[in-house]
């Protein structure tokens, strides 16, 4: 098992909650993401067999969001929308513009696992655009210059 | 003694007016053919013989989707598809009845893939029924194309322009 | 697929109704309806993608659109429920734009490449698109594509499985087939992974989809993104013509229709013909992919006859008139009672009567049976399990059942339909599902409760829970006595001990029983196998007076072959019911009086070297009866045997002259199902060779030994008739009856029990000859439960020695899924497993150890 003692317990904990079995997925997702920074194949697999519910649901839902990826990312996540008000007002360029700043692709980490670059839909700050998220804070009416600014900050910070 | 005569006389001035017309086309062009020496020129869309086509690194065009099948008015085309090494779809068999087909070129019409064209070629006598049902290894274009560079860029200028080719 | 019936809607009453208004014309329908279902009643057509009658509606595809006054957008027609007063619009303009712009959606990833693609002809995608779509798209960009490794660009198939295969770019993303897997089969080896643009449908990784009912997921697909290579690549669906037929291999009988082509005389696949009375358009693998016998190249063509010791090629007047010599001097020379016949409960209707005539008319022998695969078979056809077999049962009924008891039946193996019904009141209905078996089935996925008794007690079970309902007083106190005093069992506690059944568990089914409005209550072949099957059926009939179930309950054993019923109605049994009797009597103008024999008494008389002569009609009791050794001996010693079989079988090689027998793809023929209707399967195909169908064979062995035998095949169609119209239901004792517990007693060493079992995808003898079935298994195999696996250090694979007090047999093991207790199961399907010479007839439960074999 990968999961620690703790996960499983705390998932045992979570999932009691609910009346269906299948409520359970991303709370139990939660606590292994937590644990290990990533949930892969195999930690669908023991989660499967903790919650009682087939293999295959807990793939589906894990896969379907952003959140849970099969690898584990730098200590900064860039989320940048590229949905609709942000990409009339420029997300394409400013991703291209994030890649050859960063020298890495979109969904890729930095050499020094600092940044991971992904791009998502819709992260309801349209009124804004173009933004980004960075972990858990929003970066809003985006430029080049701005974008600069953030990188140099965290890159202090780290 | 007088109709004699004038019998005589009918021989020597009458034939010689009628031989005329005869000489006088002596000298004409002739405009029948020497046939198997010298070959009619078909028009450009001639509806003649079948042949199937290949892509350029020499698979065969045809898939045996069998739309040509389908469109065919006299039912002459009979095909069974198969698998081949990749797992793509390809004709096993392919066969066209030549003494069924009526050549109106509704196959090449219905064909999605290129694949099958109506030639030029019109001499397919044979001595019997059998050898008139053409199979795929018939009507497939040689690959490479044994043709000489000339023909090649030819047909590239066909194909690129819409000019007919006359040789097929 | 089936139009929705009412039986899906919710129940008529009057302040249930509601009235809408669709494209101008008013119509009433029940609360709940849908507006789709709504329109459907009406005769309007909605285009739909990701819609199934027997699904729930989920709204992916969109192409339902429909315009409803006072709503600002269109509305999915699928997902929307109708109201009172709704003005809805089908055909409207905005309908159709709306329409228009989701077929480009749709086809904007969607690669074109129709004429490679199976499903081109019969495409919803492609149907549709001509009807409502655009001629151009005016997507400019590089259209997305998955790309297996090595591929072209659009080419992107890949096998998930051993029989399906997937193209992730033809895919709609309809999920039809993940909720069809999930909802209506239980399964969970397809997924959709991933979102938005680049969602896929897949395997789970590391699994393959290899279900019992994974054929359907191909026939529901509205693309060609699922694929099977049962019809890949094979012919175009408009060179075909169809065929209504039914199901062979079930007792359900499965409507399915069969896409032949008549130039090459084949059938090239099967899909289902939906009918909500029976199947509700699911077939399992067995029923899809079986067919394939029908072409098989190993069929026999022309009779062989005995020459020398070996097997040679003859006409039929060869074969004929050596049969006619030979069984005329056995009945010259001994009487016709020592003449016996087996037929095959796959047979119709026709040929089951024309051999019960040859025998009866032609032999004056009584020595006839269609069970050529179960020990100790009841003498009387007014025994209690006779009975219990003969009591009505009808699968739609499963449906709004409030309580569902399985009793002794590995469902999904035995009647993988009535396992989906189940399923279905399951997921749908509120119904208390209780399984009980030996051991653990998948069943258990479907059932609130699951009762695992130990082999052999299934009478203990019964009782148990008969005390445990007296003893809380669920039923009348007076017939409770009543009981007590033919059980010798005490207690409800003594029964639990016996069984090996927790008593709270049997206290729960005597609650559910004795609450039950509706109850179906049926037993498989667990019971119809057991030795004591008699004694089981008796409990049974007690638990049924005990708990009053007459009128709220329909309890029976159910029939296992495809025309098990027919033969049993048509008096195919050694002692028919007298009704049945009187009939024939009536028929023929003559009855044999001559002593009846079933199946076991046959092979010990054939032993005995008092039956001489014997003809087998489908059937492969060599194979199929649970002692080989005690069949093999008896019809070795036989002096003249008659085989007429589709294929060579282990039987057709101890045979005098074997006969080529037609498919019931290849005749026109009628068929009894479990439920006790008449069904008929077309013919589709000219028989094959010289293969002649059953009634024929019987007609001309008739001809062969008394030219005036037969008048004529309408003769016995009439005669069909007239013996399927009386009534089959044999009422029950007024009584209870005596049940005395029996146990086997002690077996030494062998003390691990064995359940001859059917393959998840086989059925009987024939169908390891289908190619798309052998994918799935072909080789014999032993399931063991991974508790004693791992005690006995044996992992997947390996080979194990399996030993009875009668023989040894090697096979691989497998490790079980489902079962968890002391139990191994061995199918019966493959010929090279030998597994019948492992057993004895004489005992209940078959009782083997095993061992890993060190290589």
């Amino acid at each position: 098992m990968i999961l620690t003692q703790e996960s499983i317990q705390e998932i045992k904990e979570k999932t009691a909650k609910y009346p269906r079995k299948k409520s359970g997925i991303l709370p139990a997702l939660t606590v292994a993401y937590r644990q290990l920074g990533y949930v892969d194949d195999e930690i669908y697999h023991e989660i499967s067999k903790v919650i009682k519910v087939p293999y295959v649901e807990i793939a589906e839902a894990a896969t379907f969001y952003t959140m849970f990826p099969k690898k584990s990312r730098g200590k900064y996540l860039i989320q940048v929308c590229h949905n609709i008000s942000c990409a009339l007002l420029g997300a394409d360029s400013l991703i291209s513009y994030l890649e050859d700043k960063l020298g890495i692709k979109k969904g890729e980490t930095t050499a020094d696992n600092l940044f991971t670059l992904i791009s998502v839909e819709c992260l309801g700050s349209c009124s804004t655009a173009p933004m980004m998220q960075i972990n858990h804070d929003f970066h809003e009416n985006l430029t080049r210059e701005k974008v600069d600014g953030i990188l140099e900050t965290l890159r202090s910070e780290a | 003694m007088n109709e004699v005569l004038k019998a005589v006389g009918n021989i020597f001035l009458k034939m010689p007016k009628g031989f005329v017309v005869t000489f006088k086309h002596l000298f004409k062009k002739p405009i029948t053919l020497d046939y198997p020496r010298k070959k009619n020129p078909m028009t450009a869309r001639y509806r003649g013989k079948h042949y199937l086509e290949r892509y350029d690194d020499g698979t065969e065009r045809c898939v045996c989707c069998g739309l040509c099948a389908a469109a065919c008015p006299a039912d002459a085309i009979y095909m069974e598809p198969e698998e081949n090494e990749k797992g793509e779809r390809r004709a096993k068999m392919y066969e066209i009845n030549l003494l069924r087909c009526i050549f109106c070129g509704f196959c090449e019409e219905a064909c999605p893939e290129e694949a099958i064209f109506l030639g030029q070629v019109y001499e397919f006598s044979e001595d019997n029924r059998n050898s008139f049902i053409v199979g795929k290894d018939d009507m497939l274009v040689p690959h490479p194309r044994k043709d000489n560079p000339l023909k090649r860029i030819y047909r590239r200028v066909r194909r690129v322009y819409g000019v007919t080719d006359k040789s097929k | 697929m089936a139009e929705a019936t009412k039986k899906d809607m919710p129940t008529e009453t009057a302040e249930n109704m509601v009235t809408l208004t669709i494209n101008g014309r008013e119509t009433t329908v029940p609360k709940g309806t849908t507006v789709l279902q709504a329109a459907k009643e009406l005769g309007v057509h909605i285009p739909t993608f990701c819609w199934h009658p027997k699904l729930k509606p989920v709204g992916a595809c969109r192409m339902c659109y429909v315009e409803v006054e006072k709503m600002p957008k269109l509305q999915v027609s699928c997902a929307l429920e109708v109201m009172d007063g709704m003005v809805v619009h089908t055909d409207s303009d905005t309908v159709k734009q709306g329409r228009k712009a989701i077929i480009e959606f749709i086809l904007l990833n969607h690669p074109l490449d129709c004429p490679t693609c199976d499903k081109g002809g019969e495409c919803d995608l492609q149907n549709l698109t001509f009807a409502h779509g655009v001629d151009d798209s005016r997507f400019e960009f590089q259209k997305y594509r998955f790309v297996d490794e090595g591929m072209t660009t659009t080419f992107d198939d890949r096998r998930i499985g051993p029989e399906i295969i997937l193209n992730r770019n033809r895919c709609i993303l309809c999920y039809k087939c993940v909720r069809a897997n999930k909802e209506a089969f239980g399964e969970y080896d397809l997924g959709v992974y991933e979102r938005g643009s680049i969602a896929e449908i897949n395997a789970a990784p590391g699994e393959q989809v290899d279900n019992p009912f994974s054929g359907n997921l191909v026939e529901i697909c509205p693309v060609g993104a699922l694929t099977n290579s049962d019809w890949r690549y094979k012919i175009r669906v408009w060179l075909t013509s169809t065929t209504p037929s039914i199901c062979n291999y079930t007792s359900s009988g499965i409507n399915t229709l069969f896409f032949k082509e008549n130039h090459h005389n084949k059938i090239y696949r099967v899909t289902s013909r939906p009918s909500d009375d029976i199947d509700d358009g699911w077939l399992p693998d067995v029923t899809r992919y079986g067919y394939q016998i029908v072409n098989s190249p190993d069929r026999l063509t022309t009779p062989l006859v005995k020459k020398e010791g070996k097997q040679v090629e003859a006409t039929w007047e060869e074969a004929l008139e050596i049969i006619g010599k030979r069984f005329g001097e056995i009945k010259e020379r001994l009487g016709g009672v020592c003449v016996g016949a087996l037929v095959s409960p796959g047979l119709d209707n026709a040929s089951l009567h024309a051999a019960s005539r040859l025998m009866r008319v032609g032999f004056k022998s009584n020595n006839i049976d269609f069970r050529g695969d179960y020990r100790y078979l009841p003498e009387s056809s007014e025994s209690p399990f006779m009975r219990l077999c003969s009591r009505p049962f009808k699968i739609a009924d499963i449906d709004d059942s409030d309580v569902i008891v399985t009793f002794g039946s590995d469902l999904i193996r035995e009647h993988a339909n009535e396992y989906l019904r189940i399923r279905k009141a399951f997921n749908f209905g509120n119904a208390r599902i209780f399984a009980v078996n030996p051991y653990q089935t998948k069943s258990a996925d479907v059932s609130s409760l699951e009762l695992v008794y130990l082999p052999g007690t299934e009478e203990s079970v019964v009782n148990g829970i008969c005390l445990a309902a007296i003893e809380d007083n669920l039923v009348d106190a007076k017939r409770g006595e009543k009981f007590k005093l033919k059980t010798p069992t005490k207690s409800s506690a003594e029964a639990a001990k016996v069984s090996g059944v927790d008593r709270e568990s049997l206290r729960t089914v005597a609650e559910a029983l004795a609450e039950g409005k509706k109850i179906t209550f049926f037993t498989g072949e667990i019971i119809t196998r057991s030795r004591q099957r008699d004694l089981i059926a008796s409990a049974l009939i007690n638990l049924h007076r005990l708990f009053g179930l007459k009128g709220r309950a329909q309890m029976s054993a159910l029939a296992r072959y495809a025309n098990s019923k027919g033969a049993e109605k048509l008096g195919l049994l050694p002692n028919p019911r007298t009704v049945v009797v009187d009939k024939l009597r009536g028929l023929w103008g003559e009855y044999p009086e001559s002593p009846a024999r079933n199946t076991d008494a046959m092979m010990a008389l054939i032993k005995k070297e008092e039956i001489k002569g014997f003809l087998i009609l489908g059937s492969n009791p060599v194979m199929l009866y649970p002692d080989r050794e005690f069949v093999k001996e008896g019809i070795e010693k036989l002096d003249f045997l008659v085989v007429a079989d589709l294929f060579e079988t282990e039987t057709t090689e101890l045979a005098d002259v074997v006969l080529p027998l037609a498919s019931w793809a290849e005749y026109e023929g009628y068929y009894v199902n479990l439920e006790g209707r008449t069904q008929k399967a077309a013919r589709a195909v000219k028989p094959i060779g010289q293969a002649k169908p059953g009634y024929e064979i019987a007609s001309l062995i008739g001809e062969a030994l008394d030219p005036e035998m037969f008048q004529n095949e309408q003769q016995i169609h009439s005669e069909v008739r007239q013996l399927l119209e009386l009534d089959s239901v044999i009422a029950y004792p007024d009584d209870f009856l005596e049940v005395k517990a029996d146990t086997d007693g002690s077996q030494g060493d062998y003390n691990l029990p064995l359940y001859i079992i059917d393959d998840w995808h086989h059925s009987g003898h024939l169908t390891e000859k289908a190619p798309s079935l052998a994918n799935f298994a072909s080789e014999p195999y032993i399931e063991i439960p991974p508790q004693l696996a791992s005690e006995l250090k044996i992992a997947h694979g390996d080979s194990v020695r399996v030993e009875s007090e009668v023989g040894k047999v090697i096979l691989p093991a497998r490790i079980s899924e489902h079962t968890q207790n002391n139990v191994v199961l061995v199918p019966r399907n493959f010929s090279s497993s030998n597994v019948t010479s492992l057993l004895m007839r004489k005992k209940r439960v078959d009782r083997v150890k095993i061992s890993k074999v060190d290589e």
